[in-house]
């Protein structure tokens, strides 16, 4: 059975929580789709609000502070740019209970280009401090991910490929996406460890752990700073230096993150680089644009371990 | 509240109010008198909606009152003491070190329930509390208390479109319509000509009231249950103290204290 792409993994996941938890509100903005299972299933807790990013998320804002459980999901571009001042107060500031899913994460858009593209949001919510960040890969990520989300009362910025389907890495079902996750044994003489965040650079990272013996992989899930102060001791357990794989720009990164939680160690980024996405093509093209993706990883890590391959 | 606004002019309880406002004045006007000043034309035009509003709903839990325009601060912090729910002084520390009173609503503060200040937010919130109170099928009102400058943002624009698609009839959009803004006259800045025609041709019910007169306040907060409500209060920037009243440079002031005692003898 093929795996659901991740934004239809949170629509149906969420129609499934909805049915025990009255509470929980799922608002659109226009980018919802036709069909929408939740408003299906439950049409008086289901608000298409259209095209009016900012006002959804300051509406989220009275509804979590009368007591729902808002989801909010539209592009990742309009999520954290252009509604970033209703997310700074009320996720970040007021802590209200209000998700995000913001799908078109990094350049999924593909040939929509650069207006839907977004290789900073990372950047720009862990700025404001307090939101739980998460970016999960595959359908049965995703789905863990959306049941944390509407069991905590913590703000969520849940960021979401588009239409990309990938099987998930294999993670206990008892184990909380929270946990940091390594892919096979953890090898204690690898000198290196891949740090994957989201689908397509873990995708990337599954590949070489499997085809290079001299590394580790572990795939984090969650991206904010309490998350990654928490992965702190087991990634310093795994390797001395860390090639952080994302979907991102390096500034405001998450290999920038760990480089300050891991002085020690050395922490180098695989990422989108300074350039624009102009062209258009598949999401796989404009990632090759950007010097993004499996080949040039593999050089990357190449030059890092010099001619002995010795990281 | 309905014998209120019957016997306006009589009952001691409207007599109360009445003195709650003018406190509420002498109040806005000594923080305008601490080392930081405050934001008194419109705090001073704003605070008989405060008063007014908080008269009719504090007590109703599944009412939330925002003060949208957050740089009148002062006024809602002086109408929250005078309703009891903040039990400190505003006064007294405004804008102080370690002072909980900041220049613009300070949600950890009782009765604040959002941030705002950068402007229209407060509008989208109550909006939303107003769609919340409907789910949960309550009596309970979202009242966004604004300013005509705010209207300029165009989040208001973007929640009245939703308040009107999504039936939120238990929404309440009351505009400080004062004339002013930061650097002079929304005349002279960026006007909003044909308000009452905007608001009705987003599906609002339109009152037009003086903003000054408490009783007139009070009977327009009453939605009818049909319609949004946009109420469009005439106000004066600085009303009460004759020295800065209508002057649209009165956004902001620092003054002496003796300047402070002199304001509040002179109170209107």
């Amino acid at each position: 059975m093929s795996s659901l792409a991740a934004r239809e993994a949170y629509k149906d996941e969420l129609t499934k929580l909805a049915a025990d938890n009255g509470n929980i509100i799922c608002l659109e903005a226009d980018l919802g789709g036709k069909e929408h299972p939740f408003q299906q299933s439950y049409p008086d807790r289901f608000f298409n609000l259209g095209i009016a990013e900012l006002a959804s998320v300051d509406i989220a804002a009275g509804l979590s502070k009368a007591g729902f459980v808002p989801f909010f999901s539209t592009f990742a571009s309009f999520a954290a740019l252009r509604a970033a001042e209703g997310v700074k107060l009320a996720l970040g500031y007021m802590g209200e209970n209000i998700k995000i899913v913001a799908a078109y994460g990094g350049v999924s858009g593909g040939w929509f280009g650069t207006t839907h593209h977004c290789l900073e949001d990372i950047a720009v919510i862990q700025t404001f401090q307090n939101i739980r960040i998460a970016c999960p890969h595959g359908e049965a990520e995703t789905r863990r991910v959306v049941q944390e989300a509407a069991a905590s009362k913590e703000p969520y910025y849940i960021r979401l490929s588009r239409n990309d389907k990938f099987d998930s890495l294999a993670r206990d079902e008892s184990s909380s996406c929270r946990e940091l996750l390594f892919e096979g044994a953890v090898r204690s003489d690898a000198p290196l460890c891949l740090v994957s965040i989201g689908e397509q650079a873990t995708e990337i990272c599954s590949r070489i752990y499997q085809e290079n013996e001299r590394v580790n992989h572990a795939h984090l899930c969650y991206v904010d700073r309490d998350s990654l102060k928490g992965y702190k001791a087991e990634l310093q357990a795994a390797a001395g230096t860390f090639l952080v794989v994302e979907e991102h720009r390096a500034a405001g990164g998450t290999a920038s993150s760990l480089a300050l939680l891991l002085p020690e160690s050395q922490v180098y980024s695989h990422d989108c680089g300074e350039q624009w996405p102009i062209y258009g093509g598949s999401h796989a093209d404009v990632l090759h644009y950007l010097g993004f993706g499996y080949e040039a990883l593999t050089r990357q890590i190449a030059e890092l371990g010099g001619d002995d391959n010795d990281f | 509240m309905g014998t209120l606004v019957q016997s306006a002019s009589h009952s001691a309880e409207f007599e109360q109010l009445l003195a709650k406002a003018q406190a509420a004045r002498s109040s806005i006007i000594d923080m305008a008198a601490r080392e930081t000043g405050c934001h008194i034309g419109g705090s001073l035009s704003v605070i008989d909606l405060l008063i007014g509003a908080y008269a009719k709903y504090h007590q109703d839990a599944n009412t939330s009152i925002v003060l949208s325009k957050g740089h009148s601060a002062a006024a809602l912090y002086a109408a929250l003491y005078q309703y009891g729910i903040l039990s400190d002084d505003p006064a007294a520390s405004y804008g102080g070190a370690d002072s909980l009173f900041t220049g613009h609503p300070n949600p950890k503060l009782p009765g604040i329930p959002f941030a705002t200040g950068s402007l229209g937010h407060g509008v989208a919130y109550a909006a939303g509390w107003a769609l919340g109170q409907k789910l949960l099928r309550t009596s309970g009102l979202g009242i966004a208390i604004g300013g005509d400058g705010e209207l300029q943002e165009g989040l208001c624009w973007e929640t009245a479109q939703l308040v009107q698609a999504k039936g939120i009839t238990n929404f309440i959009y009351a505009v400080d319509c004062n004339g002013g803004q930061n650097d002079g006259l929304l005349a002279d800045i960026s006007p909003l000509p044909n308000l009452r025609e905007r608001f009705e041709a987003f599906g609002f019910q339109v009152k037009e009231i003086d903003g000054h007169d408490l009783g007139q306040i009070i009977a327009a907060l009453e939605p009818d249950g049909e319609k949004p409500l946009a109420i469009l209060a005439h106000t004066v920037k600085g009303k009460g103290v004759a020295a800065i009243e209508g002057n649209p440079h009165a956004h902001y002031a620092k003054i002496s204290e003796k300047i402070a005692l002199k304001w509040k003898r002179g109170l209107q």
